[in-house]
């Protein structure tokens, strides 16, 4: 395959990868910052400009950090290159470029997101509704997804839309996990703290996988296992990694040894990791290691396989 | 909104006749209209929008913010050719494309057609479209136009002409197959009843004619495009997915050792053959233009060993210039002994004195091209021209005569087309795509191309025209 | 006349070159008024050698991995004979080149220069034109660079050998009179002269013609030809496109000197 053709293809996937973890992240703030008895509304609006590293560009342009100015700002702001609407044209770029290697549905499924996306800013988001938009997004990016297993065949360009989908993942569930250390301060009383982890559960719809595996209350450490080690969690760091391990080397040709190799050594890392490991490490610390591993891996992908001169 | 009643026509219409009833072709889809309702109709035009748009087969416009993407405007009535007006237009067309390719290389190579003295040496080598690079280099099969396109038109007496030849990289030919896919989704009821011959096949057959270009045995092939901002963007990745080749553009190909190579997931790959859809001056920028990056840096260096083919060849510019359009007639006469089945619309070239002294005497009457335009830009059509830009287009044309030719203008034939208030007449003219390989063939069928605005003559899609469904009859059928 | 020549090119960037293709017109093509006696290129990797379109000897080196310069030498002996009569090259019609170029297009200025010696069309006239030229274009380094065109190195009054020749090609061309351009070396014995040079051959009767521009001479006994075309574009000696590199800093040095007995 045309090493252009695997970038658009595995940039397709990371951008509705993201577009969707976007509205996950924000539907968790957006939810809490209704709850003004029992949190702070402008610290919980916070959290997403922190945990994707935007809040400095956000800073740039807006005087105040407002919640109506922060939820456009992740949502249709055009000048926003983390943006919903941003990714969503990203990803529909990306496809047209690979119309000819993805199936009609999935091209259609691309598209169609788009053209409702560009309707829904003449909305607005007041008009549309948060929520209804949020759930929205998800709903897209599991019809592109269902349109990708239903219809794709299983060779490189299918492996090539995972390899994005999981990177990406990968990184924006350990981002997710960081939120409470990028906050900043030990959270106030514990019912300010279950509120904070019940909610980061439900954004990354892993609500009900804690209640079928453990009985007891919801707290940082059961969490952090989940979300880390955890196999039966499709976004769990450990997850994510098996499905690289099992893409990469299942790609036609010989390239891409370094990528293999950097895979391997993270997925081993998770396999055999434990909880005590990461209490003793520190939480942040532990997922700042991850976060700069996925990239250095994420690099390493792209010099060894989607590189264009 | 009730049944559809046929207008009214002047001049050669390919539909009615004078007095309102249709031609022999026409009786069994005007059979079938007759039971139509024109709310229906309308609701099928409708249906062909969305389903374009879903499928994404737009076009992107010179000039307008880049990205912009727009529908060609199809209309749902089919233009129809019968077998034996086939039967000539295809002989014609491959006679033609015979003759050129036969012109290139002789201009490549002997240029004997030059020492005979039919064309003037200096119409050839000062032509900026005679490449130096071309001069002595064998080609397989002897074919410098792989893919070409031959416009031809009626006039008001039904008589076809051929306006123009496309050697270079002509496009269009994705509309031909969508539009009839499209009609086949919309009213399969009538390809039912009628006998109408196949189109689809013309990816496979191109294929063929590139894969038989090439100096090796299972060449691999690949389409060069300038991009997802190019004008035929859609057209370059529909064909490229029908025919399973790679959609490639300049930076996925490199040289090196005397080969051409694309950057795959599993390393270098060699390329054989390149159906480029990129003009020469970008192909290489170590040998044209510099400034771009559209194409291979060193294409050349390797197509002249000839470890690479390029469909088209370099060079091919020559064959469809304006300038030499006029003597293709006798091309066709010193190459192939034969006289020729289509004929050349009568042309006045401006750079001869006496020919501009008629031109600039006959200026509202005739059509003023610029020998080295394309797509319908930079010329006056003086009949639909104000007294103002005719008076411009005189100074354009005293300063430079031999940057023009002119031609009367030919009332096009029309062929009606569905509008909001039923169906009327339009001008429209053909585009068959003739491939050449081992042999030289074009499937039945072409782009028509329809001016959508009453009394105009301008088709080009660049400038609002659109395309119908072009059916060629088997015989015994209508 | 034998002369030795040695010519170093080196390319250096501020940062990595992820790949550079590179055309190379470095070796001279033997012909009546020069003889070849030994060439070399000393190149970082192996490059196809090919002839190109006006028949000059190509090299071309592709350099596909990370580098941050490129060195070429080219070095070698030849001897000039000492006739300035250059082979006819039938093969191309000389017609192409009374075409223009981007780089040799007449403006309102360079028109008016050529129409001065309209009609003559006499070798002796386009000496007169040649003189012209230099007249009102003398050389200075630093002025034009290899961009440059020939209209606006007329109008800015100054320039090197390339200007001087595009100059006089578009002059030519305007007056229907086929002209190209050649690359090559002069030997000087001024040492501090540029060994690298450009000049320009005339179609007359039936045979090309040196004009020397820049050292107002139509004998080309110091002259030793590497390339020839319509303009700097088709015959200079390297010319290249590379991906990544940052700001690049190109160092050449050009030796010819004089060999064998007549030292």
């Amino acid at each position: 395959m045309l090493s252009r053709t695997a970038a658009d293809l595995y940039w397709l996937s990371r951008y509705f990868e993201r577009a969707e973890n976007t509205a996950r992240m924000l539907d968790v703030a957006w939810n809490l910052s209704l709850i003004p008895f029992a949190v702070d509304a402008r610290e919980e609006i916070t959290a997403p400009l922190v945990i994707t590293g935007s809040l400095a560009s956000y800073q740039a342009s807006h005087d105040d950090i407002r919640v109506d100015e922060v939820m456009h700002f992740f949502t249709l702001d055009d000048g926003n290159p983390g943006s919903i609407f941003h990714c969503l044209r990203a990803a529909r770029e990306s496809a047209h470029a690979v119309r000819g290697k993805i199936t009609a549905e999935m091209w259609e499924s691309v598209n169609s997101t788009w053209l409702e996306l560009r309707e829904i800013r003449e909305l607005g988001l007041e008009g549309y509704g948060a929520s209804e938009f949020f759930d929205w997004v998800k709903n897209r990016s599991h019809l592109f997804r269902g349109a990708t297993y239903g219809t794709s065949m299983r060779n490189d360009a299918f492996r090539f839309l995972r390899l994005g989908t999981f990177i990406e993942r990968a990184d924006n569930t350990a981002r997710i996990l960081d939120v409470k250390h990028q906050i900043g301060r030990a959270a106030g009383d514990g019912a300010v703290d279950f509120y904070r982890w019940h909610a980061l559960l439900r954004s990354v719809g892993a609500y009900e996988a804690y209640r079928e595996i453990y009985s007891e209350p919801i707290n940082a450490e059961r969490v952090s296992e989940l979300l880390i080690l955890r196999p039966e969690v499709p976004r769990s760091l450990r997850s994510c990694m098996q499905m690289l391990c099992e893409l990469l080397p299942a790609i036609e040709g010989h390239a891409g040894q370094q990528s293999k190799r950097l895979a391997a050594v993270q997925f081993a890392r998770l396999q055999y990791g434990d909880l005590d490991h990461i209490v003793d490490t520190g939480l942040h610390e532990y997922l700042t290691d991850f976060l700069r591993r996925v990239n250095e891996l994420a690099d390493t992908i792209r010099e060894e396989y989607l590189e264009v001169v | 909104m009730g049944p559809l009643s046929l207008p009214d026509v002047s001049g050669y219409d390919e539909m009615i006749l004078p007095g309102g009833k249709v031609r022999d072709a026409y009786k069994g889809y005007h059979r079938w209209l007759l039971g139509q309702a024109h709310d229906g109709l309308l609701r099928k035009r409708k249906e062909a929008e969305l389903q374009f748009h879903r499928v994404g087969i737009t076009f992107n416009v010179y000039g307008e913010e880049s990205g912009t993407e727009r529908l060609i405007p199809f209309d749902a009535l089919p233009r129809v050719i019968p077998a034996a007006d086939w039967r000539r237009l295809e002989q014609g067309a491959i006679q033609r494309v015979r003759a050129l390719n036969l012109f290139l290389h002789d201009i490549y190579h002997d240029q004997t057609i030059v020492r005979a003295g039919l064309v003037p040496a200096e119409q050839i080598f000062g032509n900026a479209q005679y490449q130096p690079c071309m001069q002595d280099l064998d080609l397989p099969n002897r074919v410098y136009s792989h893919i070409s396109g031959v416009d031809v038109i009626r006039d008001g007496a039904g008589t076809w002409y051929v306006l123009e030849d496309n050697l270079r990289t002509p496009s269009g030919v994705s509309y031909m197959i969508e539009n009839r896919r499209m009609m086949m989704r919309l009213f399969p009821e009538l390809f039912a009843h009628q006998s109408v011959a196949p189109v689809e096949h013309y990816p496979s057959l191109l294929l063929e004619t590139l894969q038989e270009s090439g100096a090796v045995p299972n060449p691999t092939v690949v389409l060069l495009t300038p991009g997802r901002f190019n004008s035929a963007y859609f057209e370059h990745a529909f064909l490229a997915q029908q025919m399973g080749i790679e959609l490639v553009e300049g930076a996925d190909l490199f040289v090196k050792d005397g080969f051409v190579f694309m950057r795959t997931t599993a390393g270098p790959q060699r390329v054989d053959v390149i159906y480029r859809r990129i003009d020469d001056d970008y192909l290489d920028p170590l040998a044209f233009r510099p400034d771009s990056m559209l194409g291979v840096p060193g294409l050349l260096s390797v197509y002249r060993e000839g470890n690479v083919i390029l469909a088209n060849a370099v060079g091919t510019g020559v064959g469809d210039d304006k300038s030499i359009y006029p003597y293709v007639p006798d091309m066709i006469r010193f190459y192939l002994d034969e006289e020729p089945i289509l004929a050349n619309v009568p042309t006045w070239q401006c750079r001869d004195p006496k020919a501009l002294d008629h031109v600039l005497a006959h200026l509202p009457e005739l059509v003023v091209k610029e020998v080295h335009g394309a797509g319908g830009y930079g010329m006056l059509v003086g009949p639909a021209a104000s007294h103002a830009e005719i008076e411009a287009f005189r100074e354009r044309l005293r300063a430079r005569p031999a940057n023009y030719i002119a031609q009367p203008t030919l009332s096009l034939s029309t062929c009606p087309i569905f509008v909001d208030e039923g169906i009327a007449p339009r001008h429209i003219d053909l585009r068959p795509f003739v491939l050449s390989g081992k042999d030289t063939r074009l499937v039945p069928g072409g782009l028509t191309r329809v001016a959508m605005s009453a009394g105009s003559l301008v088709v080009n899609s660049s400038q609002g025209g659109g395309t119908k469904d072009t059916w060629v009859l088997e015989d015994g059928s209508c | 006349m034998k002369l030795s020549i040695r010519h170093r090119t080196e390319y250096r960037y501020s940062e990595r070159v992820r790949h550079s293709t590179q055309y190379l017109r470095l070796t001279p093509r033997p012909s009546r008024r020069q003889r070849i006696l030994d060439w070399h290129l000393d190149l970082p990797e192996h490059a196809t050698r090919a002839a190109d379109g006006f028949d000059n000897i190509l090299h071309v080196l592709t350099l596909d991995h990370p580098h941050q310069s490129i060195e070429l030498t080219a070095r070698g002996q030849v001897e000039i004979v000492d006739e300035d009569r250059e082979d006819d090259d039938a093969r191309l019609s000389p017609l192409v080149f009374a075409r223009t170029s981007a780089l040799t297009a007449t403006d309102e200025a360079l028109a008016d220069l050529a129409r001065d010696y309209e009609g003559a069309g006499s070798l002796d006239s386009l000496e007169r034109l040649s003189q012209r030229i230099l007249d009102d274009m003398p050389f200075a380094a630093g002025v034009t660079d290899v961009a440059s065109d020939a209209a606006a190195a007329y109008r800015g009054g100054q320039g090197v050998c390339q200007d001087h020749t595009h100059v006089f090609l578009a002059c030519c061309r305007a007056l229907g009179i086929p002209a190209r351009y050649v690359s090559g070396y002069l030997y000087s014995d001024d040492s501090e002269h540029v060994a690298s040079h450009a000049w320009a051959e005339v179609w007359r009767d039936d045979r090309w013609h040196t004009f020397d521009v820049t050292n107002q001479t139509r004998r080309p006994r110091h002259h030793l030809k590497l390339a020839v075309g319509l303009d700097y574009l088709d015959a200079c000696p390297v010319r290249g496109v590379r991906y990544g590199g940052g700001v690049e800093s190109l160092n050449a040095v050009a030796h010819v000197r004089l060999t064998g007995a007549e030292q």
